[in-house]
């Protein structure tokens, strides 16, 4: 019987708590509606907009929740990732020509995503099968599976590393935390150079090798103040945003003359 | 103290950008150059995008060659008839230099060709320069007769014109190739192409190193202005915070580059940019030889 005491317990003080309503039922004609069943899970997210200021260097967002029955090693487990927009990109590998170094072959990837984050409350590999993990994306070899383009693993490594080299992809470096058995939390580290767009976190209950609930939190990461006007001026307005570009270099560079005009 | 580049859409220590900057602009005012042959790689090397890096480091030369420049004026070291003729020519060599960067990106491999260009042309550059100014220095040394000035083909040409802050009367046709050279050679590589004026205005057109400082500054001005307003208009990557940073420190160093230049010998001077421009080109020619830490890389789809 591999049944865990805590759950058979949780099990137990549940028929305890609906033995009374049972009898009440009995006692008065109308039927009692039966107990609401909570959620198996119910997930949040700290804050659902990363604002990027001038001051902005990374965030973590915190991803919370709670479960129904208890989490841990012989009960469920919550898996949390955090994807980005996509966009495509080119892998190139140098190769030697004559002493020197140049661009030799490549590969175009699609609709790579831009951030990729994964934690878990145990290793994610041991939670579920190989089919469940790619239709899921769960794990940077499984993600890279998935990805439009050339079939060559070589490649696909190369990719992994690269992301992973600049802190947009990351996958269970450190696992979701439990606190009293339901309660959980996950920090998704967002590095400083994470592009403005809609993200969407997916946090999923896992039991016995199955994926029984599932819910999705998306959240915006967004520029504000003057770094969003700066931003769309440039993009809106790029003849008007070079003509002040080259204003304001040619006062800056007047001011430090007048500044140091003495010598 | 991080800050967030809006453009480049990251966060970089802002006191890593003022001293980059006044290390820079320090070097821009005493030897008359941009700095855009240095600024360039090292804003790539901090990890800034490259595209960004570009543009951006047109902006922030404007800006530093803007103090340079007015610093020069007023010691009377700007030829503006020269200057103009030059500038007149490298925005026409410039815009050509384009159309050829367009199709060196077609057949590919455009980022050796870059490479290459830099070594080849910084390499040259500056080992011409060390030698001539190294002779410069050991003939005053040893008070051996100097050949001044000296008269060849160049003097036959048409079109003269007086260049007067310059003391020449030459034909107006060796500053417009030279201008228009290196406009071409200045758009493929991305730089204001100081460096290469300075020494061609002293070996091809010679020209006073002291007026070829001013007169730089002054074609440098309006190119860097040019690719900022092409770069903002084609490729929208000119962080302007990024500028003003590297800027805060850039004019500051110009103005102390610019008043220890006077200081310099004309020879001196030369010899230091010289030796620069030669290790820039040793650096670079070492990245194509050696062995990279990753043999892959990640660019943006085109």
């Amino acid at each position: 019987m591999r049944a865990p005491p805590p759950a058979a317990l949780a099990l137990l003080l549940a028929l305890a708590a609906l033995a009374p309503l049972r009898a009440q039922a009995q006692r008065e004609p109308p039927p009692a509606p039966p107990p609401p069943a909570g959620p198996a899970l119910a997930a949040e997210l700290a804050q659902p907009r990363i604002a990027v200021d001038t001051a902005f260097s990374g965030a973590d967002l915190l991803v919370f929740g709670a479960t129904e029955r208890l989490l841990g090693p012989a009960g469920d487990n919550v898996v949390v990732l955090g994807i980005g927009p996509g966009r495509d990109v080119v892998v190139r590998r140098r190769v030697r020509r004559l002493g020197i170094w140049v661009n030799g072959p490549s590969a175009h990837f699609r609709d790579v995503p831009n951030y990729y984050a994964l934690a878990a409350t145990a290793p994610v590999a041991g939670l579920l099968e190989e089919p469940a993990r790619r239709e899921r994306r769960l794990g940077l070899d499984m993600l890279t599976a998935r990805i439009p383009g050339p079939r060559d693993p070589e490649f696909r490594n190369a990719l992994i590393e690269l992301k992973r080299g600049t802190e947009q992809w990351n996958e269970e470096e450190a696992p979701v935390e439990v606190s009293g058995g339901r309660l959980f939390h996950a920090r998704l580290p967002l590095p400083s150079t994470i592009a403005p767009g809609d993200y969407v976190v997916q946090v999923l209950l896992v039991r016995a090798n199955r994926i029984i609930a599932r819910q999705e939190l998306p959240f915006r990461v967004d520029r504000v103040g003057a770094t969003a006007r700066i931003a769309n001026v440039s993009r809106d307005q790029p003849l008007l945003y070079g003509l002040a570009c080259i204003a304001l270099a040619a006062l800056a560079g007047w001011l430090g003359s007048v500044i140091f005009r003495r010598g | 103290m991080p800050v967030y580049l809006p453009i480049a859409e990251m966060s970089v220590d802002a006191l890593l950008l003022l001293g980059i900057g006044l290390g820079v602009g320090w070097l821009s005012g005493l030897f008359g150059v941009g700095g855009g042959f240095l600024l360039t790689p090292l804003l790539i090397l901090i990890g800034i995008p490259a595209p960004v890096a570009v543009a951006s480091g047109a902006n922030q030369t404007l800006g530093a060659s803007v103090s340079g420049l007015i610093a020069q004026w007023r010691r009377g070291n700007v030829d503006p008839r020269m200057g103009l003729v030059l500038l007149v020519a490298g925005l026409a060599g410039s815009a050509a230099g384009t159309q050829l960067f367009v199709l060196l990106r077609r057949l590919g491999q455009v980022d050796l060709a870059v490479s290459l260009f830099y070594v080849v042309v910084l390499g040259t550059v500056g080992a011409l320069m060390v030698r001539e100014s190294v002779r410069a220095i050991l003939r005053r040394r040893h008070a051996l007769p100097a050949r001044t000035h000296q008269h060849s083909w160049l003097h036959g040409l048409p079109f003269k014109m007086r260049f007067r802050k310059s003391r020449l009367y030459i034909s107006v046709i060796p500053p417009m190739l030279v201008g228009f050279g290196i406009g071409i050679l200045s758009a493929i590589m991305g730089v204001g192409g100081g460096f290469m004026l300075v020494p061609a205005m002293i070996y091809l057109l010679g020209m006073p190193t002291g007026t070829t400082i001013g007169t730089s500054l002054f074609q440098v001005t309006f190119v860097s202005a040019n690719v900022t307003l092409l770069q903002a208009l084609q490729t929208g990557s000119v962080d302007i915070v990024l500028t003003l940073l590297l800027l805060v420190g850039g004019v500051a160093g110009a103005q102390f580059g610019a008043a220890m230049g006077t200081r310099l010998r004309g020879e001196e001077t030369r010899a230091l940019l010289g030796l620069l421009v030669l290790s820039v080109a040793a650096r670079l020619l070492w990245d194509l030889l050696q062995t990279p830490g990753s043999l892959y890389f990640l660019g943006p789809a085109t």
